[in-house]
């Protein structure tokens, strides 16, 4: 059994118009068993980066104090807000520090980034476990139900989605995919980032 | 007091005397100050950096000496002093900048990169078995948080933030110079044209593209950086720092 | 050289990739699969029908070994037309899943290794599909994807077919079954999806339409590109096949 099936969970980033969201379920289990429907798996990392890490929960813990300790010394040693981009290397080259006794993790992050004419730029990424980057234009999925978000994403998701329409398609995406999915579920959790707010949402779906 | 032995207190490791001074670090500046006139100016959409290049004898070969060095495409630094120490520092500073885009992708801000320097010349005024380096640095960069910025960085590990520099011989009256011809809107074929100059008020003998090492910083146009930072043709970092070729320094001598 | 024996052990079966897909309607049934074939990472060929016409008002799709599931086909077939023999009537779509179950089953220990997906019109005039697993348990269903992209399709048909996850607006309900011209572009669009995630997905897509008997549902038929009936007889349901072409990457 894969490792990612320990405690399972999953997660999925989509891009809209001037808008990015991310969105993961609350479950942690031990195996079959439900532990948790209210284990947290993104995380803010700024104001305009949320990072989801869906994975074995003990990785998912650390990881996630490895990267507030990086992100807080990367503030106060350059003075400034990191970047998505930025981020998301870092994300890669802390996993790949590991990159024989890695973290199982599936990390997937989404921001939105300062452009040189001063707009903001929808921004998604996932990697491996062992930090490979993938930077989509579209969506991307992470965790024990990845192959449903996939199929269902592939379906859904369109090009240029306003906040609350790409609020809409990535709830529907996540809540269909883990009722599939025996390791995920257990409620799910929404945040949309716009220029101006972040909104979170928590959804009410199947609890079996 | 530094005294012409050395005094009490000149021993390798550095302590303080009495006074509070770190004599060493006196000597270390003094060794900068022995040095050929280097000198940064920022202006209003770039930087520049010169030094002269003075060799002892006409028999050596110029053209391999470097006194302006790239660190990365948007670093460039210039020294006054020690030659072997900078090229030491050059090589850690060098090492910093492609440890920094292994982490992040991207290479550091200017402010980043002095103070990674600024720490290791800290470092040899506090451990022991060494000596500090015998090099002031002009340290010019330009990125994306900051725009284009000039730094000086000391053998004591100290660093500030200059419009306009000068280190080495004669740093007193360049920098007097420099102030009596600074100002903001000062554009950087201007300030390439008194960077010159300024060398030109305490240089022995011929100033040729030979003796002269000019570095530039550019400020990318608002194109450039929506196109990102990574240029069409070469699919590597575009570069905003560079040296001047020869002919392109004749040009400036020239005019 | 000490000789030691070697045990050797031969392994029957193959998995042939490759996905098929069926949801009824209320008058009729669609039944639909991807034409490529694949043994690992290489593709036997580009078109192998998975999907094939039993009857006037029945349609089966197998998936998974294909040796297996071409010789199911053959079989059932077989016995299809010994019903007719005896009974001088096409056999009803509920008879030939109970038929399918009894086959499979009698294979519990060696198992054809396929899963099947039976499409078509019920004696009522009602849309049918009957999903089995390799021995035989099966159920009637509205909807059902299965093979190598099972697990990307049939979330979001859950979602487009069941409405799983949406609430109607106030004073309104979902429809039990959706018109045809939706459950077409459901089947295309679950299979472009399908195809742009799976390797073993692609090359095209031949899908089966089932009409009842005087269907009202003909209407969406009108204007398909490249449409052709497979009807036997006349007065009764009918056939058509529609061909679509898949990325062949």
């Amino acid at each position: 059994m894969s490792i990612m099936e320990y405690n399972g969970g999953s997660v999925v980033a989509m891009v809209g118009k001037d808008c990015v969201a991310i969105a993961s379920d609350l479950r942690l289990g031990n195996q079959a068993l439900g532990i948790s429907s209210n284990f947290q798996k993104i995380f803010p990392i700024t104001d305009r980066i949320y990072l989801g890490l869906p994975g074995l929960a003990t990785d998912v813990t650390t990881l996630r104090e490895r990267f507030r300790f990086r992100v807080n010394m990367y503030t106060i040693k350059e003075e400034r807000e990191i970047e998505p981009e930025t981020f998301a290397h870092l994300v890669s080259s802390t996993l790949y520090e590991h990159r024989f006794g890695p973290y199982f993790v599936e990390p997937v992050m989404a921001g939105l980034s300062k452009t040189p004419s001063g707009g903001v730029k929808p921004f998604i990424a996932a990697t491996d476990l062992i930090g490979c980057l993938n930077f989509a234009k579209d969506f991307v999925v992470a965790g024990t139900a990845s192959s449903k978000l996939y199929g269902v994403a592939e379906g859904l998701w369109e090009p240029d989605l306003e906040a609350e329409d790409l609020f809409e398609t990535i709830s529907q995406t996540l809540l269909n995919a883990v009722d599939r999915d025996a390791y995920s579920g257990w409620g799910c959790i929404v945040h949309v980032i716009t220029k101006d707010k972040v909104v979170t949402r928590t959804l009410k779906g199947r609890m079996d | 007091m530094a005294s012409a032995d050395g005094g009490a207190y000149s021993y390798s490791l550095t302590v303080f005397s009495p006074s509070g001074k770190l004599v060493q670090i006196e000597h270390a500046l003094a060794a900068v100050a022995q040095g050929t006139t280097s000198l940064g100016i920022k202006a209003s959409n770039g930087i520049v950096i010169a030094t002269e290049k003075k060799t002892s004898s006409i028999l050596i070969d110029d053209s391999v000496i470097d006194k302006v060095a790239v660190i990365c495409p948007n670093i460039g630094i210039v020294y006054s002093g020690m030659g072997p120490d900078f090229r030491v520092l050059i090589t850690k500073a060098r090492k910093s900048a492609q440890a920094y885009w292994k982490i992040y992708g991207e290479y550091p801000p200017t402010r980043v990169l002095t103070q990674e320097i600024a720490t290791v010349m800290q470092k040899a005024t506090q451990s022991g078995g060494v000596r500090p380096y015998g090099v002031s640095l002009l340290v010019a960069g330009w990125d994306s948080h900051r725009g284009p910025t000039l730094y000086q960085v000391d053998p004591s590990g100290s660093y500030w933030a200059w419009k306009a520099s000068a280190i080495g011989k004669n740093m007193l009256n360049a920098k007097t110079f420099l102030e009596k011809r600074y100002n903001d809107d000062i554009s950087l074929e201007d300030a390439i044209h008194t960077a010159l100059l300024t060398l030109k008020e305490g240089f022995e003998g011929q100033m040729t593209e030979k003796t002269i090492e000019i570095g530039v910083v550019t400020v990318p146009t608002e194109a450039e950086l929506e196109e990102g930072k990574i240029g069409g043709e070469t699919g590597r970092v575009r570069p905003t720092f560079r040296k001047l070729s020869e002919e392109e320094v004749r040009d400036y001598l020239a005019l | 050289m000490t000789q030691r024996p070697q045990q050797h052990s031969f392994n029957p079966y193959t998995e042939n990739g490759g996905t098929i897909l069926a949801i009824a309607g209320a008058d009729f049934s669609v039944i639909a699969g991807d034409t490529r074939q694949s043994e690992g990472y290489s593709i036997q060929t580009r078109y192998a029908p998975k999907v094939f016409r039993l009857t006037d008002k029945a349609v089966l799709a197998v998936n998974g070994f294909a040796a297996d599931g071409n010789m199911f086909v053959k079989k059932v077939r077989q016995r299809l037309e010994w019903y007719r023999h005896a009974h001088s009537k096409d056999m009803p779509i509920r008879a030939i899943a109970r038929l399918i179950q009894t086959m499979l089953y009698a294979r519990r220990f060696f198992p054809y290794y396929v899963y099947n997906i039976l499409g078509g019109i019920e004696e009522d005039g009602t849309g049918a599909v009957y999903s089995f697993d390799p021995v035989g348990s099966y159920e009637r269903e509205a909807c059902r994807a299965a093979g190598a992209a099972q697990s990307l399709m049939q979330p979001f048909l859950d979602n487009q077919i069941y409405f799983k996850n949406q609430t109607p607006a106030p004073g309104t309900s979902f429809p039990q079954h959706l018109p045809l011209n939706t459950v077409l572009s459901l089947v295309i669009d679950s299979f472009t999806g399908a195809t742009e995630r799976h390797i073993e997905v692609g090359d095209s897509l031949e899908m089966y339409v089932v009409l009842a008997r005087e269907s009202p549902s003909i209407q969406a038929l009108q204007n398909i590109v490249g449409i052709q009936e497979r009807t036997s007889t006349a007065d009764g349901e009918r056939i058509f096949v529609i061909r679509r072409d898949l990325k062949k990457d």
